[in-house]
């Protein structure tokens, strides 16, 4: 079996205040390259948390993650944004488009994060994806003009904009009405399969935990499953 | 896609949002350049104004006192010169319905002054000045008169000169009305106050004054040839052109001698040196050649009961008086040992008025031995010895004589027949020395100095006066030689003929003054108002930014470094900048435009009425714009800074709700400590002020400082959750108060920070508005500014007179026992700049005053606020006669504010000036007065200044007090009543009297109220603008009720959900933040009470009570209004829709 993609060893983590209160104690999970997981788990069990810590965008108290065999704790703000921007893809509950920039524009926000790094084929991978996505039609239209299901197609774009190695959604659907809630999981397993992306969903909804090729459970701070 | 493109999306899709601090950055930008303009325009009007009134020149020589020749500029070689002659004088319309006191007249050759507009000025005719036309509302065609100083060629100090003599009047056709610009403001003073001039013929003027052919003041306009050497040049040109009629000397041959003698009597004492000067070689045997004289009237010449009336003595050397003849021993003529009879041996008294005593008329007496007795005849018997004194030399009989004081000894047959005979042959000879002890003065040591040779009936060879040779020389030799010797040896310019680089002085005094510093003084006023657009600025970017929180957040998740999202964001927050401050700066000109009309209508005593017209520099557009930038962005940077440092997971789950939810807790125990230390601070130094002798307003600043800081302090205490009151009592009770107050511990940083912005504010207007003062408080008492005196008086010509004595009154037709209780204290005075607030220029030299310093010091007048090192404090106006300091400095008092603003100086420091002959010397300020009717001048003793200034005759400056009527005793206080009601028929009195000497008399409070009105207008615009400022702020409090409300929305759904009625939580929201507002209000407020403690009780000053509360009601109403508005506006909606991001 190869390295895998990313991986929580021990990971512990309490949310701060007078009583911190744990959240993650000592959760383990090993994602391997292309595979797709589900995390589900009770309200406040920690399932943001561990979407968080995935996407860089916190770091634990204790254990270690690591990513492609980088442990994410040793790396600096500036080498995590880095990572995030080209390893990794975040899909909201909300779409969280900017409302002032077109579909295309949105979709090639990522792009601009790094000044130092053109990427000329963004564009046209754009255009392919909104094409995959059946949204090449939309691609000047501004976010507001969009519905919600298109939005958040939109999103998933957007998280595929720089070839990430994870993506990363967090009740993706949560704010879809049945007939886009089923689009979505849909298309986000055709593109787990398609773009080769490991895709980790954190969702209540057991019809879109089913679509995945794993299921985890958190439970009492701990991953099982 | 690009971050520009980015940029341009985010701003044109956040414009509305934006718009608020795109408004703030332009108000800021539009106070700050509008200030700047403003400066701009001063400093502009005023360089304006100064190189208009030089009418084009760039140098001067400026003689007040001494009359050349007038043709002195075409031998200088100055082409485009103009030669004037310069006297003050009054004007008047003929039917005397107005008049003009300290007017100058000038004296032109109509062709060669200006721009050729005078050219057609006829002998019987005059050009008024726009000023002066305006002030006698005089028209062409109208006839004008003009009294004008007729200078006597003798000082009006020295005894013998006439006193009834002084001016002469004109009737002249006003021919037309010159504009400032074109010459018309001629002046050579840097003051604000526009100059009066009237333009006449000079050679009419001449003929009037008996200086014919005379002048006083040549203007050289710049040179284009020799741009850098003109000075120098004219210096050097000077020193060879200059002629002895130029330093007033007359050289004369008759059949014994040749003579150097002055038409101001007496012979300085540098051209003594230069007449006597020899070369080394031949000087011991050189000395012996010139025969200085001193001849002078006497009273009498007695012996026993013997009296000689009224007779000329003259103290001269061999061949006058015997080589054996000692210093206290006399020879007589024998005309006069007749009359007293006596012979050789005898003892004979000589009685004479000291010199420069002017009408005091000291009289000395000395006694000396008759030597021997000489016959009438040869060199005894000149009647060319006596000098020229005006009033007796031309007359033809004792009984024309105008000796300038009463002839108290009766003139007998013979003493008529003698003069009438003999004129003013001198009857008796001392010796040089002998007489030089008795009658050297201020104005010489001599009356001339001869020279016997030139001429085959000389008594003695005729000397080789300057060359090798030892052979008589011929008279045109002779004055050749003697001439060639004075101009080798005299500087021109020890004779106060000086050229002035008057375009250099004017210049400076317009970019040194207090004008150029108010650009920064409006930026220092409208500090408020751009701190307070600057903050508002900052809250609504702020507020914009927590709005797209989540915006940032995904930008955040999306891997953009923090850094690029900043820069993002602060690239939008530049262009904001940038285009706020564009916009800012077409509005600021509008604003200074506004400012400017402000300053000249109705603050117009800020400025003393001068003009101003709009300038603005490319450099200070340029330097206002960048500025504005800077501060917006920089403002905007700190905003993001504090948005950009909050966590991506934060900004995407709204984060504002997840901090809102935690309370910072912080260290109970320092805010705590740090409030009873600044509490225990305040009140230690509120005692301390209180228990000192002497009010100390720095202490009780600091003690009102320290309140101010303690309220706060207590307030950032009282502010948290764990301490607020209410929250604590009934934690389990939730009430409104409590609701609001717990509201306002949630974000302890920002209520402090609205608290501590209205505090600040409150406290400054408070402290600014208890320092304005009122010219009447206290105005009859003799520490006030007013000195206890009830009039400042200033005449155009000198009055000669002691006004305090019953001759002096009489001299001027008053009527004693109309002035009883009035006693005058009189100054002598030098013109020269102003140095008060009311010139915005800075005075180069400033006016000085010659007092009696025991006048003011027995009076206790005036209060000193600061005496210079090794002055004892109980010396006050005695400071003045202590003696000099090694540098030969010359003592001098001023107002405080005269010597700190105009002047740049302070106590202890010295300042440069010259003397009447441009000799530099230095003024030592030993001491200074508190805001008082003295600023603008320098005070020194009056013997410095008759040392200084010989030539300065009389007095033109009085301070007059009217004590209670009958109490006849000046030195008692004065009756408030009697200073005001007494003060009008004293005014009225002696105005009537003195009118020919153009006495112009003001009641010392309005004067004093004309300085003042400068501080309060300043205080005025101060608090206008300071109030601008602070109902900006309180407009700022609306954006603080948005942030909260906005951050509260979901809270707030929640309460309308539990059953709340909409008008409660509005009730909510304007509690807490209407007790913001009156926290910041009441903490300021007290403590700027405290620290104007001593201003409320001071002399002087005025409390507003009554604006001030309207302002500060106005803050209170405006800050209501707007958080109605804020609360009104956030709770509009559906607030149960923000339920779902709970």
């Amino acid at each position: 079996m190869s390295a895998p993609l990313l991986e929580f060893r021990d990971v512990h983590k309490s949310y701060p205040g007078p009583e911190p209160v744990p959240v993650l104690k000592g959760a383990s999970l090993a994602l391997a390259r292309g595979e797709s997981v589900a995390i589900v788990g009770p309200s406040g069990s920690g399932k943001s948390t561990i979407l968080n810590l995935l996407g860089t965008l916190d770091l634990p108290d204790r254990g270690t993650i690591t990513f492609d065999g980088r442990d994410l704790t040793q790396l600096t703000a500036q080498e995590l944004a880095a990572l995030r921007n080209r390893q990794i893809g975040f899909i909201f509950q909300s779409h969280h488009l900017l409302p002032q920039c077109s579909v295309l524009e949105n979709i090639l926000l990522p792009t601009l994060a790094d000044a130092n790094h053109s990427a000329p084929t963004a564009e046209p991978r754009a255009r392919q994806l909104l094409d995959r996505v059946g949204l090449s039609h939309r691609l000047g239209h501004l976010p507001g003009k969009l519905s919600g299901g298109e939005r958040q197609r939109v999103a998933v774009v957007r998280a595929l904009i720089n070839r990430p190695a994870l993506l990363l959604a967090d009740e993706p659907t949560g704010a879809l009405d049945r007939a886009s809630a089923l689009n979505l999981g849909q298309l986000l397993v055709e593109l787990n399969r398609e773009e080769g992306v490991t895709l980790v969903v954190v969702t209540h909804s057991g019809e879109l935990a089913q679509r995945m090729a794993r299921t985890v459970e958190l439970r009492d701070g701990k991953l099982e499953g | 896609m690009n971050l520009r493109t980015l940029t341009r999306r985010s701003l044109r899709y956040h414009f509305r949002s934006q718009l608020g601090v795109l408004a703030g950055v332009t108000l800021a930008a539009a106070v700050l350049i509008g200030a700047l303009a403003v400066g701009d325009s001063v400093k502009g009007s005023l360089r304006e104004r100064a190189l208009e009134r030089l009418a084009g020149a760039r140098f001067a020589l400026s003689t007040p006192d001494r009359f050349h020749p007038a043709d002195l500029a075409d031998r200088l070689a100055a082409p485009r010169s103009s030669t004037l002659l310069a006297l003050a004088g009054m004007a008047a319309r003929q039917d005397g319905t107005a008049r003009a006191n300290r007017v100058t007249v000038l004296g032109v050759d109509p062709a060669r002054f200006g721009d050729g507009r005078l050219a057609s000025l006829k002998e019987d005719e005059v050009w008024l000045n726009s000023s002066l036309a305006q002030q006698l509302q005089a028209t062409v065609g109208d006839f004008v008169i003009l009294r004008l100083n007729k200078p006597s060629a003798l000082s009006r100090d020295a005894v013998i000169t006439p006193r009834d003599d002084l001016s002469v009047a004109l009737r002249l056709r006003l021919a037309g009305v010159l504009a400032d610009r074109q010459g018309g403001g001629l002046s050579l003073l840097a003051n604000q106050a526009p100059s009066l001039n009237a333009f006449v013929s000079r050679s009419l003027l001449g003929k009037a004054v008996g200086l014919e052919g005379l002048a006083n003041l040549i203007l050289v306009p710049p040179d284009g040839e020799r741009p850098g050497g003109g000075l120098e040049l004219l210096r050097d040109q000077l020193a060879q052109v200059s002629d002895l009629a130029d330093f007033e000397l007359n050289l004369r041959t008759n059949s014994q001698s040749t003579e150097l003698t002055t038409r101001r009597i007496f012979l300085e004492s540098a051209v003594v040196r230069a007449a006597l000067a020899l070369a080394p070689s031949t000087a011991a045997r050189r000395q012996s050649e010139a025969t200085p004289i001193l001849t002078y009237l006497v009273n009498s010449l007695t012996h026993g009961d013997q009296l000689t009336p009224y007779s000329l003595v003259t103290a001269a050397g061999a061949p006058y008086t015997p080589a054996d003849l000692a210093d206290d021993e006399i020879v007589v003529n024998q005309w006069l040992a007749a009359d007293l009879g006596v012979k050789p041996g005898d003892s004979v008294a000589l009685t004479y008025y000291r010199v420069d005593a002017g009408t005091q008329l000291q009289e000395f007496t000395n006694r000396f031995r008759v030597h021997s007795i000489v016959p009438l005849a040869g060199l005894h018997a000149d009647r060319t010895l006596m000098p020229e004194f005006p009033g007796l030399s031309k007359a033809e009989s004792t009984r024309d004589w105008d000796a300038g004081f009463d002839l108290v000894h009766p003139i007998r047959d013979q003493d008529e027949a003698y003069w009438k005979q003999h004129r003013g042959t001198p009857k008796a000879f001392i010796t040089l020395a002998a007489g030089q002890k008795l009658w050297a003065n201020r104005f010489g040591e001599l009356t001339a100095i001869r020279w016997f040779g030139g001429n085959p009936s000389s008594p003695r060879p005729a000397p080789g006066v300057a060359g090798e040779s030892t052979s008589p020389l011929s008279v045109p030799e002779l004055r050749d030689t003697i001439t060639a010797r004075i101009r080798a040896h005299l500087d021109p310019a020890d004779v106060g003929l000086v050229w002035r680089p008057v375009r250099e002085e004017a210049l400076r005094a317009a970019e040194s003054g207090t004008g150029q510093e108010f650009g920064g003084l409006m930026l220092g006023f409208s500090f408020f108002l751009i701190t307070a657009a600057l903050l508002l600025t900052a809250m609504l970017f702020s507020f914009a930014l927590e709005q797209r929180a989540t915006e940032i957040g995904i930008l955040l998740a999306l891997g953009w470094p923090p850094r690029r999202v900043h820069n993002l964001l602060l690239r939008e927050g530049l262009a904001l900048a940038v285009l706020g401050s564009v916009l800012g700066s077409v509005l600021g000109i509008c604003y200074a435009q506004g400012v400017l009309w402000g300053l000249t209508t109705i603050w117009r005593d800020a400025i003393a009425g001068a003009g101003l017209e709009f300038h603005l520099t490319l450099t200070t557009l340029g330097t206002g714009l960048a500025l504005s930038i800077a501060v917006a962005a920089g403002t905007m940077f700190l905003a993001l800074r504090q948005q950009a440092r909050r966590p991506a997971r934060e900004l995407l789950n709204e984060g504002a709700n997840e901090s809102a939810l935690s309370v910072p807790e912080g260290n109970r125990g320092r805010p705590r400590l740090a409030a009873l230390g600044a509490s225990v601070l305040a009140s230690g130094l509120v005692v301390g002020a209180g228990l000192t002798p002497e009010i100390n307003p720095q202490m009780f600043f600091g003690a009102g400082a320290a309140l101010l800081l303690a309220g706060l302090l207590w307030v950032r205490v009282w502010l948290r959750p764990a301490v607020v009151p209410a929250v604590r009592r009934r934690a389990s009770q939730p009430s409104y108060l409590g609701l609001a107050l717990r509201a306002l511990a949630r974000r302890p940083s920002r209520s402090l920070g609205t608290v501590a912005l209205l505090a600040s504010a409150a406290f400054l207007i408070v402290a600014v508005a208890a320092n304005k003062l009122d010219a009447t408080r206290h105005a009859e008492q003799r520490g006030s500014g007013t000195g206890g005196f009830a009039l400042w008086g200033e005449s155009t010509l000198p009055v000669i007179q002691d006004l305090n004595t019953a001759k002096g009154q009489e001299f001027y037709g008053l009527n004693p026992d109309d002035l009883k209780g009035v006693s005058f204290v009189q100054f002598r005075v030098r013109d020269g700049d102003d140095a008060s607030c009311l010139n915005l220029n800075r005075a180069q030299r400033p006016r000085l005053l010659g007092v009696k310093p025991e006048q003011l010091a027995d009076r206790g007048a005036f209060t000193f606020t600061r005496f210079a090192a090794g002055v004892a404090v109980t010396n006050g106006w005695q400071a003045l006669n202590q003696p000099g300091s090694d540098d030969g400095a010359i003592p001098a008092i001023g107002d405080a504010a005269s010597i700190q603003w105009a002047l740049k100086s302070s106590v202890g420091g010295t300042l440069d000036s010259v003397d009447e002959r441009g000799r530099p010397f230095k003024i030592r300020l030993v001491g200074a007065v508190a805001n008082s009717i003295l600023q603008g001048n320098l005070l020194i003793a009056e013997r410095d200044f008759v040392r200084l200034f010989p030539s300065e005759s009389g007095y033109r400056g009085f301070l007059i007090e009217v004590a209670a009527q009958g109490a006849g005793q000046p030195a008692s206080p004065p009756n408030p009543a009697a200073h005001v009601v007494g003060a009008e028929a004293v005014s009225a009195t002696l105005s009537r009297a003195l009118q020919d000497v153009g006495l112009e008399l003001t009641p010392t409070v309005r004067r004093l109220d004309q300085f003042n009105a400068v501080q309060n207008t300043y205080l005025n615009t101060f608090q206008l603008l300071g109030g601008l400022g602070l109902l900006l702020g309180s407009a700022g409090l609306g954006v603080v009720v948005l942030r909260n409300v906005h951050e509260r929305r979901g809270e707030l759904g929640l309460m309308l959900a539990l059953g709340f009625e909409r008008g409660a939580l509005k009730r909510l929201v304007l509690l807490e933040h209407g007790a913001l507002l009156l926290l910041g209000l009441l903490v300021g407020g007290v403590a700027a009470l405290v620290a104007v403690l001593p201003a409320l009780g001071s002399p002087g000053a005025e409390f507003p009570w009554r604006s001030l509360t309207l302002t500060l009601g106005l803050v209170l109403a405006n800050g209501l209004v707007w958080t109605l508005w804020a609360t009104t506006r956030s709770l509009r909606g559906r607030l149960v829709d923000s339920l779902r991001d709970l």
